[in-house]
């Protein structure tokens, strides 16, 4: 389940930045080719980045390809599980912060309309509490086998 | 009291292996809750972190470069730099920094750099007789190379962190010659220690094939044209030349290599926008960060302390950059930018430092962190490239790491260096 929900979070995001290509590369076009810069696009592009952002942001969380420190899993070895699960629990908590107050921000500034797109600004910040929900979720996992899941400094996932 | 909070919780978040954007955040926080401050602020802060125009570059550089590497565009500048310096002694350790170099004028990332060059040069030069180490050492020092030659998303992360509008055009060209000048101290090392070492030679191919690798190569270094044309001419902003460099290449690996197709394309969305979500979102968590360093007026009294410490400016330089480079070991380039870049540039400025000179010494300063242990992100690329653990190359790469620090005293004390050609171009 949590694999599927990873994977449609990364398509998601590969679909987000060739779309993000596609509205910029529209924008130079536009100013040059058809004289007319469409106002739209780059509000658009930049709340399209900030949902995929935070969505393969909490993708990470289950692959677990976010750099970190590796010190004690080298030097410990299996004895290091107790810190694991501390770092998994850590995690989960910080998404339940982005998700509760991720939504009172979104809730804060509703009245807000972004320019140029007429879109209320929680439009662009609600992928926060749902990312960190799901955040939270992708850590339990890591809490009961005391695993950090993905390897620590996998070269060809961080290219 | 806040500030011993905010770093302590950030040390011990780090070392029982919380990943670096969450320990930046979940110290920004705790530092918050100190304060009294609603944890509403924190996610505020994360919000209009990424909120940024121009941090949109950063995955579209990172797209372009996997792209260039999957259309084949690295293997080909390893060619044309192979043809015309492959015979000398150790050649294939010069014709990496070169092929790195021009890898670096079409891509804006140091790990894109590091694994597509790696991934052409170190089974090339293992299978001529080169030894590993040497292999990868070249190989990661010459992609920090890489973060001063245009384009660099670094050098827009700065642009933006530095909140008085750093031209990113000036930044773009003041990186050129300090560029030239660090790559062309790597290759005299690499040449250098190839010889002490008695590594073996290569043949010259003669100048046909020389010129066909050559014509083969030019549509992929035509990205560097395009991407300084465009952005020094004014047609593009830097967050358009990085999507029209994805554009180009798309264009180029699919229509003129043909060696990219929708499989390879998806694939290297996917692995982007992985790479991507990771970087900016310890961007906005540094930013989190950061605004608890402001708080707390950590920028003002480090100013008011090293002004105590001396009020030389060249030694002022000197303790700004032993501490990034401290801070560089453990610490990955993108969030120590955005923490970094607000409390040493008014430092910097006062003691008299242009901010475009001061650009380009963080960005090789903190490119040194990315290939020193225990975290550097370019050395574990190459670590994973060469199937060598990071602890076996650390053992040879010295002259490396001492070439590197010696362009960074050169590139600090001499700033006509970075600053004569935006001057020449009429960017200030």
């Amino acid at each position: 389940m949590a694999q599927k929900i990873s994977r449609l979070l990364i398509a998601f995001g590969s679909f987000g930045l060739l779309a993000m290509t596609a509205i910029i590369a529209w924008q130079v076009f536009g100013r040059f080719v058809l004289d007319s810069s469409p106002s739209w696009t780059e509000q658009a592009s930049l709340i399209l980045m900030i949902w995929y952002v935070m969505f393969a942001a909490a993708a990470g969380v289950h692959e677990g390809f976010h750099i970190r420190i590796a010190l004690l899993e080298e030097k410990l070895g299996p004895r290091a599980r107790p810190f694991v699960r501390l770092a998994g629990a850590i995690v989960a908590v910080l998404g339940l912060v982005l998700c509760v107050y991720g939504l009172q921000l979104c809730w804060l500034v509703r009245g807000n309309t972004v320019p140029s797109l007429g879109l209320s600004r929680a439009v662009a910040y609600v992928p926060l509490p749902i990312a960190g929900l799901l955040m939270t979720l992708f850590a339990l996992p890591q809490i009961a086998s005391g695993i950090y899941p993905g390897p620590a400094h996998d070269a060809e996932e961080t290219l | 009291m806040e500030l011993l909070v905010l770093f302590g919780a950030l040390l011990a978040l780090l070392v029982i292996g919380v990943p670096v954007g969450f320990a930046l955040f979940g110290s920004a926080l705790a530092c918050f809750l100190a304060m009294g401050i609603p944890p509403v602020v924190a996610v505020q802060r994360v919000a209009s972190g990424i909120s940024v125009f121009t941090l949109m570059a950063i995955p579209f550089f990172i797209f372009a470069g996997d792209l260039m590497y999957r259309a084949g565009i690295a293997e080909r500048l390893v060619r044309v730099a192979d043809a015309a310096i492959g015979r000398v002694r150790g050649g294939l350790g010069i014709v990496d920094v070169g092929a790195s170099m021009m890898f670096g004028a079409v891509s804006g990332s140091a790990i894109a750099s590091a694994s597509a060059i790696g991934s052409t040069m170190v089974p090339l030069m293992k299978d001529k007789g080169y030894p590993a180490d040497y292999a990868v050492n070249v190989t990661v020092t010459a992609a920090i190379v890489g973060l001063l030659i245009p384009p660099s998303h670094n050098m827009i992360i700065y642009s933006a962190a530095s909140g008085i509008g750093v031209s990113i055009g000036d930044l773009f060209l003041a990186g050129v010659i300090p560029g030239l000048l660090t790559g062309l101290m790597l290759m005299v090392v690499a040449w250098v220690v190839a010889h002490r070492r008695d590594l073996p030679t290569g043949v010259f191919p003669g100048w046909r094939e020389f010129v066909r690798a050559t014509a083969f190569a030019v549509p992929g270094l035509m990205t560097a044209v395009i991407i300084m044309g465009g952005i020094l001419s004014g047609i593009f902003t830097p967050t358009e030349s990085s999507a029209v460099a994805v554009v180009y290449t798309l264009l180029v690996g699919t229509l003129v290599y043909r060696s990219l197709g929708w499989r390879g394309t998806w694939e290297a969305a996917g692995k982007s926008v992985r790479t991507a979500a990771m970087v900016l979102f310890i961007i906005a968590a540094a930013t989190a960060f950061g605004f608890c360093l402001a708080l707390l007026e950590v920028p003002a009294a480090l100013g008011t302390l090293i002004g105590l410490m001396t009020d030389n400016p060249l030694i002022t330089l000197l303790i700004i950059n032993i501490m990034l480079l401290a801070l560089g070991t453990f610490m990955d380039m993108a969030p120590l930018i955005v923490i970094t870049t607000p409390i040493f540039l008014p430092v910097a400025m006062g003691a008299g430092v242009d901010p475009v000179h001061f650009g380009i010494i963080m960005m090789l300063n903190l490119g040194i962190g990315l290939v020193t242990p225990p975290v550097g992100s370019v050395l574990f690329v190459g670590s994973a490239v060469g199937k060598l653990p990071v602890t076996q190359l650390v053992k040879t790469i010295w002259p490396f790491y001492l070439t590197l620090i010696a362009a960074l005293l050169l590139i600090t004390y001499v700033p006509v260096l970075s600053l004569w050609l935006p001057g020449f171009m009429g960017g200030e």
